[in-house]
């Protein structure tokens, strides 16, 4: 089942929480389920989801990655995860986790919205070293439904799309869309935007919503995740009407195209 | 053998399904390499009248008794349900009940649900809980914005304890858990196995602990789902072949008169 295809998992975590509470699991536990599923690396960062989120706890978090990439450097590949309001700073943090600890992208959380101008400086540096940049992303039924997930700032498609229209070059990851958003919303509005990409992460498995992703945006940009559902993700792609190329686009070549890009 | 205990016909108003006709269930099964499943009515979630959901689903599936499994839909808060009962497992040979509080607006603990379980009870008819039929997180303006808690069917099955609920589509075994670990594990309760895991914290493995393997049936959700995911579950989990087969298929099957 799983042995015919290649897989890279664009969205995973290692196991710390973001305040440093441990999961109910271990790095071990996650490579473990990755071995059993057939996938062979898994692209992780350690963003922090609520409350403060200061340099100094960033640099923690990053650290945090760093350590699972040195202690399975076969299997994890690390995002940087920034807070984009810190300008100059969130730009330094980045280009030390690349070029020091040879990190391969950058994660954003829910901090600012992907429209918002703040974000234009980061974005251009992840443009020039051509990395690419991973959103914590859903569309939710309602703004009042997004202030009771507390994520009033959560980016969706359409922000992700006015972002990568107004840096082209940029490499912009909309992801989990299996997260529990709207997933047609997004879908629909990333169709003409080159330069914009979807995950397939979250628990989700809704019938047809991997088909549409292809359908709108072209197998060409939809990367294989999981965001930790881990059984989910590898079977939504094995269980949609795709052909086998498709598979190995979306399951490994993509996101492999992207990595060789990197100037780093 | 597999049976999957979570299937649907029917038009869901919210988002297009495909599959979601007899033929095309049956054309998912095979790909997927599943039996039988119990099916209920998308229709008869939506219709006040539900029994003109369950008289569509028996029609709909005529040609596939061998295959499809069909549950009644009931409202115990809507009028004349004693006679859709009597009509649904006498002449449309339904198996069990497939209850929507939420969809219809009552609670399990209500006096009329009382009566519907004492009735099923009485026929051995296994009742089904779906706690959700799509992620709350990406409903409709129309549609309901949460999922039943699973305390509160917890709750219904310590109060009538002669019903096996069968929890559909649950993410969570928690509370079940919870009940187990505090000495007070549920005597008739029955989950499938779809949103729960087989690796990470691992609540497939978990719930075996708990309840007991015969108590872990198989399920899908298509054509909502895909089933690729919950097969996959089942291919990973490291229990024994002879605890698989349980789950497959026979645990249902004890709870169905074929």
């Amino acid at each position: 089942m799983n042995a015919d295809f290649r897989k890279i998992d664009v969205h995973s975590h290692v196991a710390w929480m973001s305040n440093g509470v441990m999961r109910e699991w271990s790095v071990a536990d996650v490579v473990e389920a990755a071995d059993k599923l057939g996938i062979e690396k898994l692209l992780c960062s350690t963003p922090i989801t609520s409350g403060p989120c200061t340099m100094e706890l960033i640099r923690k978090c990053n650290d945090v990655t760093y350590k699972a990439m040195k202690e399975y450097p076969d299997k994890i590949l690390g995002y940087a995860f920034v807070n984009p309001g810190y300008f100059d700073e969130a730009v330094k943090e980045v280009e030390r986790c690349v070029n020091e600890l040879g990190m391969i992208g950058v994660k954003l959380y829910n901090q600012y919205r992907a429209d918002e101008p703040v974000l234009l400086p980061l974005i251009r540096k992840t443009a020039e070293m051509q990395i690419p940049v991973l959103w914590h992303a859903g569309h939710p039924p309602s703004p009042m439904e997004a202030l009771k997930w507390g994520q009033p700032r959560i980016s969706d498609g359409m922000h992700i799309a006015i972002l990568a229209k107004r840096v082209p070059d940029a490499i912009l990851i909309n992801g989990h869309i299996g997260g529990g958003g709207d997933w047609e919303w997004s879908i629909k509005a990333l169709r003409n935007v080159p330069n914009a990409y979807v995950d397939t992460s979250g628990s989700v498995v809704d019938e047809g919503m991997i088909e549409m992703c292809v359908r709108y945006l072209g197998a060409e940009r939809v990367l294989f995740g999981t965001d930790l559902s881990m059984e989910a993700g590898v079977g939504k792609i094995l269980g949609a009407d795709l052909t086998n190329e498709q598979r190995e686009l979306i399951f490994w070549k993509n996101i492999e195209d992207i990595l060789r890009r990197g100037r780093i | 053998m597999i049976i999957d205990a979570s299937a649907y016909i029917g038009h869901w108003p919210f988002r297009k399904l495909h599959y979601n006709t007899a033929k095309g269930l049956i054309s998912l099964m095979d790909q997927n390499g599943i039996d039988k499943a119990i099916v209920s009515s998308i229709n008869a979630v939506f219709y006040k009248n539900c029994q003109e959901g369950n008289e569509e689903l028996a029609e709909e599936i005529e040609p596939y008794r061998d295959r499809l499994i069909p549950f009644a839909t009931l409202n115990p808060k809507y009028i004349a349900w004693r006679e859709d009962l009597e009509r649904c497992v006498n002449d449309l040979e339904m198996k069990g009940l497939r209850l929507y509080p939420l969809y219809h607006r009552y609670s399990l603990l209500d006096p009329e649900s009382r009566e519907l379980l004492q009735e099923a009870a009485g026929r051995k008819l296994p009742v089904q809980i779906p706690v959700m039929l799509v992620d709350p997180r990406q409903h409709h303006w129309m549609d309901v914005d949460t999922q039943i808690p699973l305390n509160y069917i917890l709750e219904a099955a310590d109060k009538n304890p002669e019903n096996a609920f069968i929890i559909l589509n649950s993410k969570t075994a928690d509370p079940i858990l919870g009940r187990c670990k505090s000495g007070k594990s549920p005597k008739n309760i029955f989950i499938e196995v779809s949103r729960l895991t087989a690796v990470l914290n691992k609540s497939i493995q978990a719930v075996i602990s708990c309840l007991g393997v015969e108590k872990v049936v198989f399920g899908t959700g298509i054509p909502f789902h895909y089933a690729k995911p919950a097969l996959i579950k089942m291919e990973i989990l490291d229990i024994s072949e002879e605890e698989k087969e349980k789950i497959y298929w026979k645990n249902i099957s004890k709870l169905i008169d074929f």
